[in-house]
């Protein structure tokens, strides 16, 4: 497949890239990236409409991981508007775009942040309502959530949604006390992976068309369920145990 | 008398409510333009945040009329990003009560559906203008929450002085509304004690002919009713 990735120079978009070796990539980002293997990079910002408009073109999906570019406005006002500008306008803008040049797959980074203002002793699924605190991180991802929703029950495409737990690496958080939400960046990048290959475009229901996953470590006892994720194949191989074992059950 | 900001102040709305207000509000009237007729305006652009949290300062409450449709750039800037700053500004100052409006096709989905039940999702297509009023009102949910903010949002589609003389052979449109009505569910918002929740939207019209929308919620927590029979004007000659 041809995919565009977004937000390709940031960490997650790093990993991304890394897992779907063998296709062949556009790596889209603010700033320089390094060519893939097999593709092509894209510099440029979804907030400028050609930009978006030429960097779908040729597409078969696209991967919104929603990674906020490197360069970011210094104040705090000013960085907020540019954040919320690019989860809201600049998410709008890539999938018109990609819906009208012909893209069948899209696949959404969101957070699993909507949920955090649950009490920690009840489980988690897709079928929670979110509470969004109305903080960037949470709220931006959340909009963005939305308007990928609202593509899929007007087009014939498959919008598959990955509510991310906190993504961290575990080699780098040895021995720090553990968290429900971490994801290492590489299982987050395998959800990736796998939602490509969900394929519902020609599902006559948009709540097929649609679908959402909850994406975090596998731990003993989890707040956020993964179940439904793991119908995808989904098994993560960075799961914190040693983190879990120092502090005693999780 | 209870300061109010008013943001959109010489827009496609305000001025046809402010002079049912002006008298009981002491209102501060903010937009970027010039009102219509000549009132004075703070020279507001809800795009800056250094200019809203200047504006609301003082105010017991805000009500937010500000909505931008026929660009896109300009609608996300105005209508999403315009929500942020006014609810965080709100927040930041302290206010307790805003009045939050949105057009009724964030109910899009339900074009062809009857007996929509007045809590109804959003579900505002991909069309930009009615995902950037959905987005403004989750922003405004979000926020009425946390800080224990009583927001009101109010869904309408249309606005039209009150009829003067009969019209034959039309039905009115189902989220029209008229200003007057407008003016007394603001004043309604604005007097509400507290919001359930901390947030809720209402279906607000002017006519109960339709029947699709129902107005059984702004009834019941609002204490609104359309003031006259309005559709008496719109009766067929019978027999």
């Amino acid at each position: 497949m041809n995919i565009l990735i977004t937000g390709a120079a940031s960490r997650l978009g790093q990993a991304v890239s890394e897992a779907l070796k063998g296709h062949t990539l556009r790596l889209m980002d603010e700033s320089p990236v390094e060519a893939p293997g097999d593709g092509d990079t894209f510099e440029g910002s979804l907030l400028d409409q050609d930009a978006v408009w030429r960097a779908v073109r040729g597409m078969d999906a696209v991967v919104h991981t929603g990674e906020p570019p490197q360069d970011l406005p210094q104040s705090d006002t000013e960085r907020e508007k540019h954040l919320l500008e690019l989860a809201t306008r600049g998410t709008h803008q890539l999938f018109k775009a990609g819906v009208e040049a012909g893209v069948k797959r899209f696949v959404y980074g969101g957070t699993l942040d909507l949920f955090r203002s649950y009490p920690d002793d009840v489980y988690i699924s897709e079928l929670w309502k979110p509470l969004p605190e109305p903080d960037m991180p949470a709220m931006s991802r959340y909009l963005g959530e939305h308007t990928a929703r609202e593509f899929a029950r007007d087009y014939m495409v498959t919008v598959t949604g990955l509510r991310l737990g906190t993504l961290v690496s575990e080699e780098e958080v040895a021995g720090r006390a553990p968290d429900l939400l971490w994801l290492d960046y590489r299982d987050a990048a395998q959800a990736f992976r796998l939602a490509l290959e969900r394929d519902a475009s020609d599902q006559v229901w948009w709540t097929s068309r649609y679908a959402m996953y909850h994406i975090c470590a596998d731990l003993e006892n989890p707040k956020y369920l993964i179940n439904q994720a793991r119908g995808l194949g989904y098994a993560p191989a960075h799961n914190f145990a040693a983190n879990w074992q120092d502090r005693g059950t999780p | 008398m209870k300061k109010v900001l008013l943001l959109g102040a010489s827009g496609l709305i305000a001025p046809h409510i402010i002079p049912a207000l002006e008298g009981d509000y002491d209102l501060r009237l903010a937009d970027i333009k010039d009102h219509p007729e000549g009132k004075p305006v703070l020279n507001v652009d809800v795009r800056e945040y250094g200019q809203v949290r200047e504006a609301v300062e003082g105010v017991d409450a805000v009500m937010n009329f500000t909505v931008l449709r026929h660009d896109d750039v300009l609608s996300f800037q105005v209508n999403t990003i315009g929500a942020w700053n006014v609810m965080k500004a709100v927040a930041d100052a302290g206010i307790r009560k805003v009045i939050h409006t949105g057009p009724a096709q964030t109910l899009l989905a339900y074009a062809h559906d009857t007996d929509i039940p007045v809590d109804a999702p959003d579900a505002p297509s991909s069309d930009y203008y009615f995902i950037t009023k959905h987005m403004s009102n989750e922003i405004v949910r979000s926020f009425a929450r946390r800080h224990e903010i009583h927001t009101v949002c109010y869904l309408f589609q249309g606005l039209a002085p009150r009829p003067t003389e009969p019209a034959e052979k039309t039905s009115t449109r189902e989220f029209l509304i008229i200003y007057d009505d407008l003016a007394v569910a603001c004043r309604q918002g604005l007097e509400l004690p507290s919001v359930p929740g901390f947030y809720q939207a209402f279906n607000l019209h002017s006519h109960y002919g339709p029947g699709r929308y129902s107005l059984e919620k702004a009834e019941r927590i609002l204490g609104y009713a359309p003031q006259e029979a309005w559709w008496d004007w719109q009766r067929r000659p019978a027999g």
